[in-house]
């Protein structure tokens, strides 16, 4: 099926779902139907709407907190992200990395291959692979479509509507947009599923595994952001959207167990992540 | 024997300067067992706070001493943190865990931004030298910034850019495989499935 066809049919089932009544009945059975056709519409959306909605999305973050300026740490952190990225299964996206001014500690990822690391967090970091590490959990996120699934479950039918109002090049488009971004970055706040966090894990160390990276890094971020006093204001969005760290680190630690011990030598490049630092 | 042998090596090691890095506080409560596996023998348990001495370290696990108890032996490595790193909380008062100079560097970012911030049209609230983070509130009141976003992809890599980078990093391709999830994130995700090619 190409991609018009395809999403001729996002168009169709987007309709069908947008045009019931919130009054129809339906069993069980029919909802979960529903719900594998809702899923098959966010695999679905074609690359350049995922990258514009994305690049709404993390529009709305860069609001909040500019870039930090300074080209040579964004091109080395785009540097060690494309890397990352092009070793997933998604390495054709316009994968875009960038550093914040912020003092928070987290990092965002956006549909379509957009990921911000706040300066907070970056100054916690340590060496490349611990940068790569995090960089490869807000890819996994992107990869395996996240934001795309936890907006869909927000918005419900109005979702669709505004899919299929993007698509269709509607007059309405321009506040449609607006609705979605908003509900993206709504999301930034609120925070995708645990499950979602820990399936990021996951993949995360994988990835830096797969780019030559010690994949135990991640771990040692972790801990790090563990030992943070809670109240720290940084901390804030970062503890209300993510599960508690302890729980991640015991799981992806068991996950882990004897599984990537041998990539464990993998590089680090303490002197090259400093380098850059130490050069604002 | 092998333990008489790193013992008496720890008694040579405590005779001279602690060097950082081989000091390690234990950040959660850690079972010691005697290999680097959670199938060995349990020897012991060390408690959040204590300071233990780092020997080697084998894929995730860390082989410590706990002079307190005269343990020795392997602990998850996310259980314990370098003692050498200041405590990451101090990050939010200005200093940084990488050190004084690498707090340096994070001061003069931060107050590049706090001089850009006065002499633009820039709106963020977050460019300043103070210590304020990326809080809900910020978020929620956001205006989207399209000329970030252009800046931004001005600075995206590429496989030109990647051979030097990789060169230099000596950063090599492994083939390896996703790991299986556990069954509460297997059944969640099940639910949640997006293909993945």
């Amino acid at each position: 099926m190409n991609r018009n066809c395809r999403y001729s049919l996002i168009l169709v089932i987007g309709l069908w779902f947008g045009g019931m009544g919130s009054t129809t009945a339906l069993d069980f059975g029919e909802l979960v139907d529903l719900g594998n056709k809702l899923k098959k519409i966010v695999s679905d959306v074609p690359v350049e709407e995922e990258v514009r909605i994305g690049g709404n999305l993390v529009s709305g973050l860069l609001g909040a907190a500019p870039l930090v300026e300074d080209p040579a740490l964004q091109q080395y952190v785009n540097d060690v992200g494309y890397w990352v990225a092009s070793r997933s299964s998604r390495s054709d996206l316009p994968w875009t990395f960038g550093v914040i001014d912020s003092d928070g500690i987290n990092a965002f990822a956006a549909p379509g291959g957009y990921v911000v690391i706040t300066l907070g967090l970056y100054n916690l970091l340590q060496n490349e692979a611990q940068l790569a590490g995090v960089l490869a959990h807000e890819v996994a996120h992107v990869v395996r479509r996240h934001h795309l699934i936890a907006l869909q479950k927000s918005m419900r039918r109005e979702f669709l509507t505004d899919l299929t109002v993007l698509a269709a090049d509607d007059k309405k488009k321009g506040r449609k947009l607006e609705n979605l971004v908003n509900a993206g970055v709504q999301l930034y706040a609120t925070g995708l599923d645990r499950e979602d966090e820990l399936d990021a894990d996951l993949r995360g160390v994988v990835l830096a595994a797969r780019a030559g990276y010690d994949p135990f890094a991640l771990l040692d971020v972790l801990t790090t952001i563990d030992s943070i006093n809670p109240t720290a204001e940084e901390l804030t969005v970062m503890l209300n959207t993510h599960p508690p760290i302890a729980d991640r680190l015991n799981r992806l630690a068991e996950r882990m167990d004897g599984r990537l011990d041998r990539f464990a030598s993998g590089r680090t490049n303490p002197e090259r992540f400093r380098r850059v630092a130490l050069n604002p | 024997m092998k333990l008489h042998f790193k013992i008496c090596a720890l008694f040579i090691f405590l005779a001279t300067p602690l060097q950082a890095g081989q000091d390690a506080i234990v950040v959660r409560e850690a079972v010691v067992y005697s290999a680097s596996s959670s199938t060995s023998q349990a020897v012991g348990k060390i408690a959040a706070g204590s300071r233990v001495s780092v020997f080697e370290r084998k894929g995730g696990w860390k082989e410590v001493y706990f002079e307190q108890e005269s343990i020795v032996g392997w602990v998850r490595g996310y259980q314990i943190r370098e003692a050498s790193l200041a405590p990451a909380m101090e990050a939010e008062s200005g200093s940084d865990s990488r050190g004084f100079l690498a707090g340096l560097a994070a001061f003069s970012r931060k107050a590049s931004g706090f001089f850009r911030s006065s002499n633009s049209t820039t709106s963020s609230g977050t460019a300043t030298i103070g210590v304020r983070g990326l809080s809900e509130a910020e978020i929620n009141a956001a205006r989207p910034d399209y000329d970030e976003l252009k800046k931004m992809q001005q600075y995206a890599s590429n496989n030109v850019r990647l051979v030097e980078f990789r060169q230099i990093g000596q950063l090599s391709e492994n083939n390896v495989k996703h790991l299986a999830a556990d069954k509460k994130q297997a059944k969640s995700t099940a639910a949640n499935r997006v293909s993945e090619k």
